[in-house]
């Protein structure tokens, strides 16, 4: 925009834009949740029976050999995954459902999808919260490095965030991909991370898995999880390559899908 | 202090080819001017009033916003049609950086919604949510107040204070009813095949467009 004769300062404009976020964040809590008092426990109950449940299936068919059979493996693992599945899967119904808010100009749509990642991250945060404690409590070790496992969260957080900026960006042009999001990010399950260690693979097998950003995140999850007894094979600088690729072409990607867009 | 518009083109693609919208405007508005702008259906009103509101931008030429200009206040826009009224009030007063509930009463005491305010704006008639969009827009206080057709105020209690309250305030009116700028404007301009044209004088800018 060529509006250079009066441009506030640069901390106006991130005060700006945390207003608008946070004003967002509320917006997007009772659109999904309703107004009523305990309508916000949804959030959290969704990541919380889901990975409750699959981790209880895990741990009765592996029947509980050391790590691999661990209920904390798959139970937080999947969570971790589940915030990236939450994010990407919902990115392509973003643009559409916000249009009206763009009637206000500093509606920006990157704030629209920072607002819906922070509360898909601040859910799965909290549930891995009660799932760390929960497993204390019934006897297991305590975490290594909680902080780890945060930094793990993290990360997947800014990494789907890239993707589902892309994605939405893309889908705004191109209806129709929509469809194989769902498809793409449920088949990507088994090359996540989430039911193996690098480590416990077939050297051929490693060199692949290697490539993919998720399976890093996933090893330092597990290197603060579980510390010494296993060795965890990651390259966070790898990781961040990959959540800088993806959030410039997915923001210049939104910008190009913001002057195409009309509005009624 | 103003809003000012320098040679601003707008395009949009269409399966034909580049449609464009508007062909170099040139505008000048200053803090607490009331200004209507009339044009027919189809000349580009909406896409001015979108580009004066700084929602999309321009194809070509500058925009130089140096008061505080309202979003454009219409039928439709810039409401959640599943949430509130007063949610949406809240959500519009949270950008804006005003405290959501002072905002909600005063839209409460002003917009005669009554109950509806707690129902879905998409329950609402046109009448309703145009008066919503102006009771919170008078609510946040804008230098200028920038507001696209469907003024379905009238002489109603609504529209009197409406009316009281606009004439300390900058308004800039995109509208095809003239009765609503000699009510409400001190100048006046005429929207016709992408460019508009500024007349000093109310009578001459409502000839014009009568004659079109």
């Amino acid at each position: 925009m060529s509006e250079a004769a009066s441009r506030p300062p640069l901390i106006d404009c991130a005060r700006a834009q945390l207003r608008v976020i946070g004003a967002l964040v509320i917006r997007e809590m009772h659109s999904r949740f309703g107004r009523r008092r305990f309508g916000y426990l949804a959030l959290f109950a969704e990541p919380l029976l889901l990975a409750g449940t699959i981790a209880l299936i895990h741990q009765t068919r592996s029947g509980g050999e050391g790590i691999r059979g661990n209920f904390e493996f798959f139970a937080i693992g999947y969570l971790l995954f589940f915030n990236f599945r939450g994010i990407v899967t919902r990115s392509s119904g973003t643009i559409p459902s916000s249009l009206q808010l763009l009637y206000h100009r500093q509606v920006t749509l990157p704030d629209v999808f920072y607002a819906r990642h922070l509360i898909e991250s601040v859910a799965c945060t909290g549930v891995m919260a009660i799932f760390v404690f929960a497993a204390i409590a019934f006897g297991g070790d305590a975490p290594d490095s909680p902080m780890k496992m945060l930094a793990a969260m993290g990360l997947m957080f800014l990494l789907a965030q890239g993707f589902a900026l892309m994605i939405g960006a893309a889908t705004s042009e191109w209806h129709g991909i929509e469809r194989g999001i769902h498809v793409l990010t449920y088949l990507s399950m088994p090359f996540s991370g989430l039911f193996f260690m690098v480590d416990w693979l077939p050297t051929w097998m490693q060199e692949i898995v290697i490539w993919v950003p998720m399976v890093h995140i996933f090893e330092l999850l597990r290197d603060g999880q579980f510390g010494d007894r296993f060795r965890p094979v990651y390259d966070l600088s790898y990781v961040a390559a990959w959540i800088l690729a993806t959030h410039l072409i997915g923001l210049a990607g939104l910008r190009v899908a913001r002057r195409r867009i009309g509005l009624e | 202090m103003g809003l000012e518009l320098i040679d601003v083109h707008k395009s949009y693609a269409m399966n034909t080819g580049r449609k464009q919208v508007l062909r170099g405007v040139n505008a000048r508005f200053e803090k607490g001017e009331r200004v209507g702008i009339l044009g027919r259906n189809g000349t580009g009103k909406s896409t001015l009033v979108r580009i004066l509101g700084g929602v999309e931008a321009p194809t070509r030429g500058a925009v130089k916003r140096s008061m505080s200009v309202s979003w454009p206040i219409g039928m439709a826009a810039g409401f959640q049609s599943s949430m509130t009224g007063q949610d949406n009030c809240r959500f519009i007063a949270r950008i804006y950086g005003r405290p959501a509930q002072e905002t909600v009463e005063f839209v409460e005491s002003f917009a005669e919604l009554g109950e509806y305010l707690r129902m879905p704006v998409g329950t609402y008639s046109s009448g309703m949510r145009s008066r919503l969009g102006l009771a919170i827009s008078l609510a946040i206080e804008f230098d200028c107040f920038l507001v696209d057709e469907a003024l379905a105020v009238g002489d109603t209690k609504f529209g009197r204070a409406f009316a009281a309250r606009l004439e300390r305030a900058g308004l800039i009116i995109v509208t095809h009813q003239p009765s609503l700028v000699r009510q409400l404007c001190t100048r006046a301009a005429v929207m016709d095949q992408g460019t508009l044209t500024f007349y000093e004088d109310l009578d001459e800018a409502l000839a014009t467009y009568n004659s079109l």
